[in-house]
């Protein structure tokens, strides 16, 4: 399988961070931007993205593709974002295994499916024909879910599996969605992260959440929790050393905070790659 | 339950606010601590913040001239009669001015249906398409005798609003109360300096991006026609003729001729040709 670039650790590219980008030149290898946010007529935001892709490589990310919607696929919005791909040449486009509304409605959430052999037909259907429209493999990635279905008829790892198999995708593993899933539904995230095939995965994810005690909710306001850390090194273990970013999304911090996130994900991968010359030895 | 039909129930949910629907919970299976109706009241609840939160981020000043209480009503209201038909959540709020003409609650509040009006022409200006500006110099390429029937094309950012007076000073007063407050005043005062002093009970306002920024400035009443007409591909000798100005004793073609070098010095104009 061709593989994507490994493009080392990137963070979301926000506008409130835009002039400390520009002024300070931070380590940061690559930035990821949500797709809707440029798939604009013109103005501030374009010419932004523009001078920045002239220095790093970009990713878009999508949260309207409506990939497990039962609604016709959007082409005006599949041509729209073919168009900005073109243009920016990003090095891949990713969106979620998931549906935002039906009947013509958006209800521009990524609402969860049934883990169902129709629900994966369906989907793998989808993402085929979105792959032929975009003349790229798209990049999957699992959302974080509050609700499951009784006709589920497997657990999500292995749908997300045998979709990316079937379909020929790749993945987007968020580590903190499989933690905020695990926990609000009461799976093993460790076997989330063993059934995943490995050579499929092109980036992760990595976010804060909120703690509801009862329930977790992905709100991309807050630092990494520990527990996610963890899973995050194991993740990395099995994995390699795939693309990583992180998204932050609200309750913005000093930049400096999320550079230090990125820090500390360097420094645990040195520690594994460290780990990993000793056993060679 | 097939897909399809999960699928419209589960929307059917979200979309009235019905977290404890019985035939959705039926088929929810149960959480790991939380109840079902808790977590499908994640989805309700974040459906309605999401879509508050757009028109939030479109109409601060609006937020400030009705106050919380009654904005967060009109959000409600707008948010219960207008589920999105839209891929991109950047256009949901467009039709907020439209929404509060219509509804018989808001209809009579001409000026914050005037400052809706103007907040959405500030965001339209922001992201609209990109076009390089022609300096005033372009007009030399054309001989005097050929002005009259000279035609323009205008920035695609470029609105015209006509509204109800007093909208200015209201958008003035929200965004001085803003954390920047300098930076606010003397926006203020640049705006200020350049407001007509007859008293109306409207007024009229262009606004376009000047370069990355959204910029704006109320014009008055010769100045708004002979632009109206001119964006609407009228030539320079037709807008003379028809428009009668009155004010300043100057003949309509020398105030047509000012007119257009301020237009040229804001990177209104885009296009000069010859009408055929």
């Amino acid at each position: 399988m061709k593989s994507l670039p490994r493009l080392g650790y990137g963070l979301g590219l926000r506008p409130v961070y835009y002039d400390e980008i520009l002024s300070t030149r931070p380590p940061v290898d690559w930035f990821e931007i949500i797709s809707e946010n440029y798939m604009i007529p013109g103005g501030r935001p374009l010419a932004m993205l523009e001078r920045f892709r002239a220095d790093y490589p970009i990713v878009m990310h999508g949260v309207s593709m409506s990939l497990a919607s039962t609604d016709p696929l959007d082409l005006d919005y599949l041509k729209a974002l073919k168009t900005l791909a073109d243009s920016i040449e990003p090095a891949w486009v990713s969106d979620h295994l998931a549906w935002t509304g039906v009947h013509g409605r958006n209800l521009h959430d990524l609402l969860p499916i049934p883990y169902t052999r129709e629900a994966l037909n369906h989907v793998v259907e989808r993402i085929s024909r979105v792959q032929d429209i975009l003349k790229r493999r798209l990049v999957v990635e699992n959302a974080s879910t509050y609700v499951t279905f009784t006709q589920s008829e497997m657990p999500e790892w292995e749908f997300v599996a045998r979709m990316a198999e079937r379909a020929d995708c790749l993945l987007l593993l968020d580590v903190n969605n499989v933690f905020v899933s695990g926990f609000n539904h009461g799976f093993d995230i460790d076997a989330f992260i063993e059934a995943v095939p490995a050579d499929r995965v092109a980036q992760f994810h990595m976010a804060g959440h909120t703690d509801n005690e009862t329930h977790l909710i992905d709100t991309h306001d807050q630092p990494i929790r520990e527990e996610v850390w963890t899973l995050y090194e194991r993740a990395r273990r099995r994995f390699g050393d795939v693309s990583v970013m992180i998204e932050r999304d609200d309750n913005f911090p000093p930049f400096s905070e999320l550079l230090g996130e990125l820090q500390r994900m360097r420094d645990i991968d040195a520690a594994i790659a460290a780990d990993a010359s000793r056993s060679a030895a | 339950m097939k897909l399809a039909e999960l699928q419209s129930l589960f929307q059917a949910a979200v979309l009235t606010g019905d977290a404890e629907d019985g035939a959705l919970l039926d088929v929810v299976a149960p959480p790991r601590e939380a109840d079902r109706p808790t977590m499908m009241g994640v989805y309700v609840n974040a459906y309605r913040l999401r879509l508050a939160e757009f028109l939030d981020e479109d109409f601060p000043a609006l937020r400030v001239l009705l106050g919380d209480d009654d904005f967060e009503a009109l959000v409600e209201a707008y948010i219960d009669e207008n589920p999105s038909r839209l891929r991109n959540a950047r256009w949901y709020a467009t039709r907020l001015p439209e929404f509060m003409r219509e509804s018989e609650n808001w209809s009579a509040n001409a000026l914050a249906i005037g400052l809706a009006l103007f907040e959405r022409a500030l965001t339209d200006a922001y992201d609209a398409a990109d076009a390089p500006a022609l300096s005033i110099e372009t007009l030399a390429e054309f001989s005097p005798q050929d002005w009259p029937r000279l035609g323009f094309t205008f920035h695609p950012s470029l609105r015209l609003i006509e509204v109800a007076a007093g909208v200015l000073d209201a958008y003035a007063a929200a965004t001085a109360d803003e954390q920047d407050e300098e930076r606010a005043d003397e926006e203020d005062e640049g705006a200020l300096e350049d407001r007509p002093s007859d008293a109306s009970e409207s007024e009229t306002i262009a606004i376009w991006r000047a370069d990355l920024d959204p910029a704006y400035r109320q014009l008055d009443p010769d100045e708004y026609l002979a632009l109206f007409e001119a964006m609407a591909g009228q030539s320079f000798g037709d807008i003379c003729q028809l428009v009668a100005f009155q004010n300043e004793g100057q003949s309509a073609t020398e105030r047509l001729a000012r007119f257009l070098v301020t237009w040229f010095s804001e990177g209104l104009v885009i296009g000069v040709a010859e009408a055929k």
